[in-house]
């Protein structure tokens, strides 16, 4: 048998956790057969700050600001869910419009995670514009969660048990429709440059491919499972908030790879859009937001100071104590989906504040699709993952 | 897995709570377990002895439940038990592409839970052969509460440094080398 002069012995490579491309600190001991992956081991905890147990010496509302820090590209969705857990357990029914606000919130996030995870994902595969992109009309989102919360990228600290912090200001309604007006062409624009590019299409097509039932067994949630083909949306599943009344789509592919993986999120993109255009305008007190105006008027006697109206049930008092009991919550992120596994002991702090997190699932797969990959391929399936390492370690 | 883990979850002292399907399935077939009744959004607790706890999985796995969805563990205070909890739900009969639009059918939902005695070395079977996704979700429990897996591929800490000592999410765990902002000067 002949033998390859240029044979070299396996190369134990070392990637982050300080890597530019690591999205974080997300560190990879690959082992190379030439340009060959033949092992992958992913190490993390970079990031860990033990939040489980930061959880379980705060109150809830102490502890809301905390949590964007654990997905910092889309805060909003965990200060949902650390919220919805409690809410839960105890009881506590959700005004109309603040629900709708929460929806206009989530959806907003879920584009801008999107966002943040297409620019990286194609800085990834060699094309370094769309990131410019991407940040344009990011800036828009968090100048709206400005105007709202007063917060731009994370420490929105917006959600709160039994609806949102404060209401919308006036004119907000007008200005997030405005955005969905200029976003919408925009991803007409990202498709153009991306979906049908030659370049990028050979670049990906086939590469990190999950099959069904690998992604129902790996716990995969989110676009990495929807692109599997498993059409699975908790918003649809669960009917949480209010997404039923609106008029959308379960955006999923079958092939399971990294392009099947992109046009999931773009699809996602249109469909968030379209919740938010439905959303501004169905929101109880209605999008030109003249309820405060009614209410000084006429009193109780407006029609606005009911139930439905206001955007959050009842304040609840800082020393609102958490019932006896113990539920798993959860909801789709852009990432996944989320869950909270909470146990109260009627005391203000959780006894149990487990987080599933999305990403932590979705990234177990990868030294599985890694395997056979050539080197170059990492970062492109690594990014087609959608990782944010604060997530990831909590 | 010496002495037996004591008996003393909080549903266990209420009256016996009605079977729920999984239940009944399980005793159609034979397989010993607790009823732990439901959980506050309905969801059927079912309680497992750690010998049988492989082949439930596994049966529940043929029943169709075939996601795990969350996986994870909690102290129940000082000098008792640690309980591994399993929620599982059947994902793979619903998101099926003619009904993506409209899930009708209920989700079937199960949480199982494992009490250990928290003496000595507790230790559970790793569900990672039959739910991958048990992978670092298993770990992170070894990491936080010091539950071992046998049978799992990478028996190590997840999150914590390697050479971390003790177990953090014990409700008993001292943190090493603590003191308040205010005595720090």
């Amino acid at each position: 048998m002949a033998r390859l002069e240029t044979r070299t012995e396996p190369m134990v490579v070392n990637f982050g956790p300080h890597h530019p491309s690591m999205h974080g600190v997300l560190r990879l001991v690959v082992t190379l057969d030439g340009e060959d992956v033949i092992d992958c081991e992913p190490v993390i905890g970079y990031l860990h700050r033990g939040m489980e147990k930061i959880a379980e010496n705060r109150t809830n509302v102490m502890f809301v600001p905390y949590v964007s820090r654990m997905d910092y590209a889309a805060g909003m969705f965990y200060e949902a869910i650390v919220v919805n857990a409690p809410e839960k357990l105890a009881n506590i029914s959700v005004p109309k419009r603040a629900s709708y606000i929460r929806v206009i919130m989530l959806e907003l996030n879920r584009i801008a995670n999107h966002l943040l995870w297409l620019g990286p994902f194609l800085a990834d595969v060699g094309a370094q514009t769309p990131f410019f992109y991407i940040f344009r009309e990011r800036e828009m989102i968090y100048d709206l969660w400005e105007a709202a919360t007063g917060q731009r990228l994370i420490n929105n600290n917006y959600f709160r048990i039994g609806g949102v912090a404060c209401d919308l200001p006036w004119g907000w309604l007008e200005k997030c429709k405005d955005f969905c007006n200029w976003f919408g062409p925009k991803i007409d624009e990202y498709e153009k440059l991306i979906t049908n590019n030659p370049i990028f299409r050979r670049r990906i097509e086939g590469l990190g491919a999950i099959t069904r039932n690998e992604a129902i067994n790996w716990s995969l949630s989110g676009p990495m499972l929807r692109a599997s083909g498993v059409p699975w949306d908790l918003r649809k599943v669960d009917h949480y908030e209010c997404y039923d009344d609106f008029e959308w789509k379960v955006a999923w592919e079958k092939e399971g790879d990294c392009y099947a993986r992109y046009r999931v999120r773009i699809e996602e993109m249109r469909q968030s859009l379209n919740i938010l255009r439905q959303a501004c305008e169905m929101i109880p007190g209605g999008p030109t937001e003249n309820l405060e105006a009614d209410k000084i008027s006429k009193g109780k006697e407006s029609k606005f100071s009911g139930f439905d109206y206001q955007y959050v049930a009842k304040k609840v008092a800082p020393t609102f104590k958490i019932p006896e009991g113990e539920l798993y919550t959860r909801l789709e992120s852009g990432k996944g989906e989320i869950g909270v596994f909470l146990q109260g002991k009627n005391e203000v702090t959780p006894w149990r504040f487990k987080i599933r997190a999305a990403d932590l699932n979705n990234l177990q797969i990868l030294p599985h699709i890694l395997k056979g990959a050539k080197v170059a391929d990492i970062m492109a399936i690594l990014g087609s993952i959608d990782v944010i390492m604060g997530s990831v370690d909590r | 897995m010496s002495d037996a883990p004591k008996e003393s979850s909080p549903e266990a002292k209420s009256p016996e709570p009605n079977p729920g399907p999984v239940s009944l399935f399980l005793n159609e077939n034979g397989f010993s377990h607790d009823l732990l009744g439901v959980d506050h959004l309905g969801i059927e607790v079912i309680g497992v002895k750690p010998e049988f706890f492989y082949s439930i999985a596994s049966a529940l796995k043929d029943f169709g439940f075939d996601y795990l969805q969350c996986h994870g563990g909690y102290d129940e205070g000082p000098g008792q038990n640690l309980v591994c909890f399993y929620n599982l739900i059947a994902l793979g009969e619903l998101a099926i592409s003619s009904k993506a639009e409209n899930v009708k059918p209920p989700l079937r939902e199960v949480r199982l839970k494992v009490f250990l005695s928290r003496e000595g070395e507790p230790t559970l079977p790793s569900l990672y052969k039959i739910f991958h996704g048990a992978d670092w979700q298993e770990r992170e429990t070894f990491d936080m509460f010091g539950i071992h897996f046998e049978g799992h591929p990478h028996p190590k800490r997840l999150l914590m440094p390697e050479d971390w000592k003790g177990w953090p999410l014990r409700k008993d765990y001292v943190q090493p080398d603590f003191y308040e902002m205010q005595d720090a000067y």
